[in-house]
């Protein structure tokens, strides 16, 4: 399901970190040894299971309709064609469906940033009353799976006469994204040197300029990173997309993508070219974040 | 010094009020009413008649729930279990040294970073039965002699699940297992080295303890998301064959959205609120550590 990134992504990038830093402070450690070699197999099969499913949608993707269900499945194209992605843009509604996912993934990851920001900041920095409570709050609502909340969810767009729409979801998309970026972005606002706080406190900063001018510039890497992941969980949802959305117009594309299977034998490769087209750029964004954003934010010397 | 608690507490609630507006309006109170409406025979479109627990007792005399609820657990207890040691093993084998770590992390990560839906359509063509590339291979190996119908038996039908679930959340305990890893001290091992410990021994007495609570936190998580499973099953088997697949968030989607009783749909997350709670209260004593 949906929310089911939200952790990982988190060790994920703390486990970059750890490894970077590792090889930027230069320290060989020995690592737990099994046995070399099984680990080199198991790392080998992983490798394989891991990726030739995505393989395997590409290919299916540039593939005529016959040979899909040709009697020996073909390791690559024999007959390379683009009519899947043809059909699929110009004589589908995917196209549109993208760009509402586009539109209420990006909406959604930037209100959700301006909202949840000063609260993981206050969670991190600032002592208050009712913080313990107000952080045990917010972990709740972040582990609350979207099965509890989808009907009711659905009861009150439909008063609110926003089912049908694109913002609709925008209206709901944030009951995930804001537990989660809150969760997710104090470990990177705690990590930050307090120094340049109680610096800029002393010149006469307020708290709010504190947090703005000074922290945020600080944690753009951890927020970025954060960003995108919530990028990416507004994309690719699906229960409160299909309850909500029954106009064509306003779909986004898992719904559109679901809708394409009809009959006893649906044009896979038009379905592998959806699969393509919603989960590449996702695959890319995650390789490039991770490669830049996480490198530069240790390069920066953050910690000194 | 109280002055600035004072002014601390302004601030923090001044700079947090639109969240705590927000989530109030579109978190906390459809929930409150959700709860409410699961008492009453909401329909879609239909007006909502105080009914008791009405709900409750016609889900729980339903054998269709029932079962729901055991493939459920059926479902969770082996994709959990499978997530697990595929997952300890991933961690295992990434934190030795070797050329091009990084990049074998990243792309031992990407089934991760996939949409579902993209991952679940994806098995169900590996899956299919004619032209899917999973018989094929079965065949060619001569595991099988004639094509399997990966979606039409219990078993298989709930076997081609599990691989899509597992396929997908696996890197997540890798990953989270692999961050713990990384912090164990080398001299723990040198000790052992000294001492004559074998490879066993040093997993089951340095590593294993270590590695422990991120397993578990891990484990509990990913139990969350896999007990409120819907699109995986919904889009791969939909349920099928017979309702032998069919979990309980498939069931609960089915109750309120296709036989419109929203009530009763609710009533279904509402049962399964006190697992839900035990898991969220076990999970926050985790994570909150310092706040015994």
């Amino acid at each position: 399901m949906l929310q089911s990134r939200i952790i990982c992504e988190a060790a994920s990038w703390r486990a970059e970190l750890k490894m970077k830093q590792n090889n930027t402070i230069k320290i060989r450690r020995k690592r737990i040894r099994i046995p070399a070699a099984a680990g080199r197999i198991y790392i080998v099969i992983s490798l394989i299971v891991a990726l030739f499913p995505i393989y395997w949608m590409i290919n299916t993707s540039f593939k005529t309709e016959y040979e899909i269900y040709a009697k020996t499945p073909t390791l690559y194209p024999h007959t390379f064609t683009l009519d899947a992605y043809k059909y699929l843009l110009g004589e589908t509604n995917f196209l549109n469906s993208m760009k509402n996912s586009l539109v209420v993934a990006a909406a959604v990851s930037l209100f959700s940033i301006m909202v949840a920001y000063p609260v993981a900041y206050t969670l991190a920095r600032v002592k208050f009353k009712g913080r313990k409570v107000f952080s045990k709050a917010i972990l709740f609502m972040y582990l609350l799976p979207t099965s509890v909340l989808y009907i009711p969810l659905y009861m009150l767009l439909a008063k609110l006469h926003l089912t049908n729409s694109i913002w609709g979801l925008a209206v709901i998309y944030p009951t995930f994204t804001l537990p989660y970026i809150s969760w997710i972005l104090i470990p990177h606002i705690a990590d930050i040197s307090r120094e340049l706080e109680e610096a800029a406190e002393v010149d006469g900063c307020t708290r709010l300029q504190t947090m703005y001018r000074i922290v945020f510039p600080l944690a753009v890497p951890g927020i970025a990173s954060t960003a995108i992941f919530t990028f990416a969980m507004c994309w690719g949802e699906y229960l409160y997309a299909l309850v909500n959305l029954t106009s064509v117009d306003a779909q986004t594309f898992p719904v559109v993508i679901s809708g394409l299977i009809f009959g006893d034998m649906p044009a896979w490769n038009q379905l592998m070219a959806a699969a393509v087209l919603a989960g590449i750029p996702i695959i890319i964004i995650y390789m490039l974040a991770s490669s830049t954003l996480v490198g530069g934010r240790t390069a920066g010397g953050v910690k000194g | 010094m109280k002055s600035r608690e004072v002014r601390n507490t302004k601030f923090a609630y001044k700079v947090n009020l639109p969240l705590i507006i927000f989530l109030g309006a579109v978190l906390v109170f459809p929930l409150l009413w959700g709860i409410c409406v699961s008492f009453t025979n909401k329909t879609i479109g239909g007006e909502a008649h105080f009914t008791g627990l009405k709900n409750y007792e016609k889900l729980i005399g339903d054998p269709e729930y029932r079962r729901s609820i055991i493939n459920t657990v059926r479902f969770t207890v082996l994709s959990i279990a499978l997530k697990t040691v595929f997952g300890m093993f991933m961690a295992l084998s990434l934190n030795q040294e070797f050329k091009g770590r990084n990049m074998v992390r990243a792309l031992l990560m990407i089934p991760w970073t996939l949409p579902n839906i993209v991952v679940v359509y994806n098995w169900r063509w590996i899956f299919n039965s004619s032209g899917g590339i999973a018989n094929y291979l079965l065949k060619s190996m001569h595991l099988i002699d004639r094509d399997l119908v990966w979606f039409g038996s219990a078993g298989l039908a709930l076997f081609t699940v599990v691989v899509a679930n597992v396929w997908r959340g696996t890197p997540f305990f890798g990953v989270s297992i692999l961050a713990k890893l990384q912090t164990i001290s080398k001299d723990y091992y040198e000790a052992a080295d000294i001492d004559g410990a074998n490879l066993f021994q040093k997993f089951r007495y340095i590593t294993f303890p270590e590695v422990k609570d991120v397993t578990i936190l891990s484990a509990l998580m990913s139990t969350i998301w896999t007990i409120n499973e819907f699109e995986t099953v919904y889009l791969l088997t939909g349920g099928g064959p017979n309702g032998s697949t069919e979990v309980m968030n498939v069931y609960s989607y089915k109750t309120a959205m296709r036989s419109m009783m929203l009530g009763r749909g609710i009533a279904v997350a509402v049962l399964a609120m006190p697992v839900l709670m035990i898991l969220i209260g076990l999970l926050t004593r985790r994570m909150l550590p310092e706040e015994k």
